[in-house]
């Protein structure tokens, strides 16, 4: 057992901080949120350094790493605040592809890891909640293909993606487990309705719809596979939260240690010296869920499952307190819109919305309790 | 980064889990797995099987007799113990001051006191906290005079845990009154069967007699059972601190008492309870956190790659849940929790329970936990040494 990254994993980590710093400031990030939120520039940006084909095996021109090597880059993207849709187009979209015909999955994968396709998971239902069986989106075979119908929510990157992989029914009624498909959707599709808008956190999403829109299918039982691209995607929130905590706290502990009020600064009340030490606690917790959540991906289903709802939900907690916390701790300039501050909290936030929530997650938890609890229970 | 122990940490596992079943007493293991009350016999009966092994002191480097184990093979030994319902071994002897005298003591001290530790023969307390002197411990005011080869100690020392079985008493005592009150302190060794030592019983808020009062008048002790320096004894109280470490987070006993709290809650009927349930759930995700914060410091201490200056949390966090599980096994029980009846928390009582015989220990579980957040360096003040540490101010 060990906890150490690789000299490879170093430099990996290096390489992301570099370009961070380099190419992607508060002043860029504001920029492109204020213009609505694109990010595509940055997409191809992240393909130059070699990241969009991190897990992509190489025979499809990725680089075949694994979890750790993901968790690195999303605690990194996460630190520089970087609203780009890598999670969606880099993580998930290669491990639902994985599942692919090989036809598609040649079709796709090289350009994901070059980065001249962003291809994004389209699986929010309305009343669905953050169920992934409760699919009413309907596949009907047409000719060799599939064509669907019915509509998906909120998908990350939606007006800029150029296909989206989306679950639909291919039989059964809306919460059977079985008869859930995985279909590939390609952005002109005839009939495909799209209405993009601007996020909290500087991105964007949009609301897709289908209308006898002609899809490829990936696979016709797939909810085993959803779930698993879902995992993977919980993994990558959780890391990539713990990079923006991480930072967020640098910045409240920079603020405590230099704003002066009744003559010293705001790090000499007590009061506050506790607070942050509540919001290291969370942290630190958040940090010990995350990698717990990225060394169990390979697990199977069933343990994999339950690791990563348990770290989800201490994610869920720990963003929701350091976020608001550190806005707290900031006092008024906490809450501008100039201020980076906000800007962390805002992302924190959105992302305690995304693939499951943490009440969500505390079902799930609940609901797969064994009599023996622990790491490794 | 890889959360699978090698095959020598394994096979060192099931070592000592095949030991602790052959030898761990089953009337002992029973009253751990039933919270019923130990008896000064049940604490020695498994220290000196332990000491016949030469593990009572695990974490002793070889030098000094002990097994030479690193900081995994430590904790995979207190998690065996732990979940077998092994009585928590009194860490007064080999876990606080034996350190201290290994690091400070003469090569006679050493041989003088060593053995006796490891073996689980003398009983040691600890003589820390004063009326005075809790959290804010350098205020303390009991004093040693020096007579010539002597020391004459006088004053009063607090919350002696199980000092009433005690064979000798580590102790702080003021030899200085000038300057910082951290450079007026000594540590002595002290025989608690010297004329003038008296120990009286503090009874507390669940009616048992875990704490007391030592009382010292005109104690002769000689200058020889000072360790270290005279007005040197806070090195070696922080010293023991440092010797703390991860076992402060308590975790492994922790999921041998979630597994509890789950078996009473099933039997209570609150486990369909989802609100109930949902408790436990969130309880779990803690345990599983500060269990995989542990192992986080544990490795950096084995791999020396990284330092992990989270003492602070880990005591926080462990003492919290400790609570946390205390407190929702005597939800569990709901009424059954009220009636308090003191035979109950015997092994082999053959009265009349109230309710279920496993509700009879939770409401004074429930209430002696709450010293975890006062003991030990109170929460409050663990969160101001993890300020200073974060805000490095």
């Amino acid at each position: 057992m060990d906890f150490d990254f690789t000299d490879d994993q170093a430099a990996l980590r290096e390489a992301v901080q570099r370009w961070v710093d380099k190419g992607f400031g508060f002043a860029r990030r504001q920029q492109l949120a204020r213009a609505g939120g694109r990010t595509r520039e940055v997409w191809a940006e992240l393909a130059g350094l070699g990241l969009t084909g991190l897990v992509t095996p190489p025979d499809h021109g990725g680089l075949g790493l694994g979890a750790i090597e993901a968790m690195v880059v999303m605690e990194e993207l996460g630190r520089g605040l970087v609203n780009a849709p890598y999670a969606q187009g880099a993580l998930i979209a290669p491990s639902l592809l994985a599942e692919a015909p090989p036809a598609l999955q040649a079709a796709w994968l090289p350009r994901i890891a070059e980065g001249t396709a962003l291809v994004v998971l389209a699986h929010q239902e309305r009343a669905a909640r953050y169920r992934l069986d409760h699919v009413t989106t309907r596949a009907t075979p047409l000719g060799a293909g599939w064509v669907l119908d019915g509509a998906k929510s909120v998908v990350p990157a939606g007006d800029e993606a150029d296909a989206y992989l989306v679950p639909a029914r291919v039989s059964g009624e809306v919460s059977d487990a079985a008869g859930i498909g995985l279909f590939l959707v390609e952005r002109g599709a005839t009939g495909l309705g799209l209405r993009g808008y601007p996020t909290h956190d500087g991105a964007r999403a949009a609301e897709l719809g289908f209308a006898a829109t002609p899809a490829t299918a990936i696979t016709t039982e797939g909810l085993a596979v959803l779930e698993r691209a879902v995992d993977v995607a919980r993994a990558a929130l959780c890391a990539e939260a713990v990079g923006a905590m991480d930072r967020l706290v640098e910045i409240t502990v920079g603020y405590m240690n230099t704003r002066r009020q009744f003559g010293t600064t705001l790090a000499s009340f007590q009061a506050l010296r506790h607070r942050i030490a509540d919001v290291k606690m969370q942290l630190e917790l958040a940090r010990s869920m995350s990698y717990y959540a990225s060394l169990k991906l390979g697990e199977p289903p069933a343990a994999r499952r339950r690791a990563v709802a348990q770290a989800r939900l201490q994610l869920g907690e720990s963003m929701r307190f350091v976020g608001q916390q550190c806005v707290q701790l900031h006092g008024g300039i906490g809450i501008t819109d100039e201020y980076i501050a906000s800007h962390y909290f805002k992302r924190l936030t959105v992302m305690e919305l995304s693939f499951g929530d943490t009440l969500q997650a505390l079902a799930e938890v609940s609901a797969q309790m064994q009599d023996t609890a622990g790491v490794f229970a | 980064m890889d959360l699978t122990f090698t095959p020598e940490e394994l096979a060192f596992r099931e070592e000592v889990r095949a030991w602790v079943a052959a030898h761990l007493p089953a009337d002992i293991a029973h009253k751990v797995h039933h919270a019923l009350r130990l008896t000064k016999d049940d604490h020695q009966r498994w220290a000196r099987i332990l000491g016949a092994k030469g593990w009572l002191g695990w974490g002793w480097p070889t030098a000094f007799g002990g097994p030479g184990w690193n900081a995994i093979q430590r904790h995979l030994f207190e998690e065996e113990c732990a979940l077998a319902g092994a009585p928590r071994v009194m860490p007064f002897g080999p876990v606080m001051v034996a350190p201290v005298i290994m690091a400070f003591g003469t090569p006679e001290q050493q041989r003088r006191f060593l053995p006796g530790i490891a073996s689980g023969e003398v009983w040691w307390s600890q003589g820390y906290s004063e009326p005075g002197a809790g959290s804010d411990l350098a205020s303390l005011k009991c004093r040693a005079e020096r007579r010539g080869d002597y020391y004459v100690v006088n004053g009063q020392k607090t919350w002696t845990t199980l000092g009433q079985h005690g064979d000798w008493i580590f102790c702080l005592v003021r030899t200085r009154n000038e300057g910082k009150p951290q450079a007026g302190i000594s540590f002595l060794l002290i025989d608690m069967k010297s004329p003038g030592v008296s120990v009286r019983p503090i009874i507390l808020l669940d009616g048992e007699h875990e704490v007391n009062e030592v009382w010292f008048d005109d104690v002769e002790v000689p200058v020889d059972n000072r360790v270290g320096e005279e007005n040197q004894g806070w090195t070696c109280a922080k010293h023991l601190l440092a010797h703390e470490r991860t076992n402060i987070a308590d975790v492994n006993r922790s999921k041998r008492e979630l597994e509890r709290l789950k078996r009473i809650a099933r039997a209570e009927g609150v486990w369909d309870d989802l609100r109930f349930r949902d408790q436990v759930a969130r309880l779990e995700v803690d345990i599983v956190a500060l269990e995989m914060m542990v192992l986080r410091v544990l490795c950096a201490e084995t791999s020396g790659k990284q330092s992990l200056d989270v003492a602070g949390l880990l005591k926080i966090r462990g003492s919290e849940i400790t609570q946390r599980y205390a407190e929702l096994m005597m939800l569990a029980a709901g009424p059954y929790a009220v009636p308090w009846i003191h035979d109950a928390m015997e092994a082999g009582w053959q009265g009349d329970h109230v309710g279920a015989a496993h509700c009879a220990p939770l409401a004074g579980t429930y209430l002696n936990h709450r010293k975890t957040t006062i003991y030990g360096g109170s929460n409050e003040v663990q969160r101001n040494i993890v300020a200073q540490t974060v805000l490095g101010s």
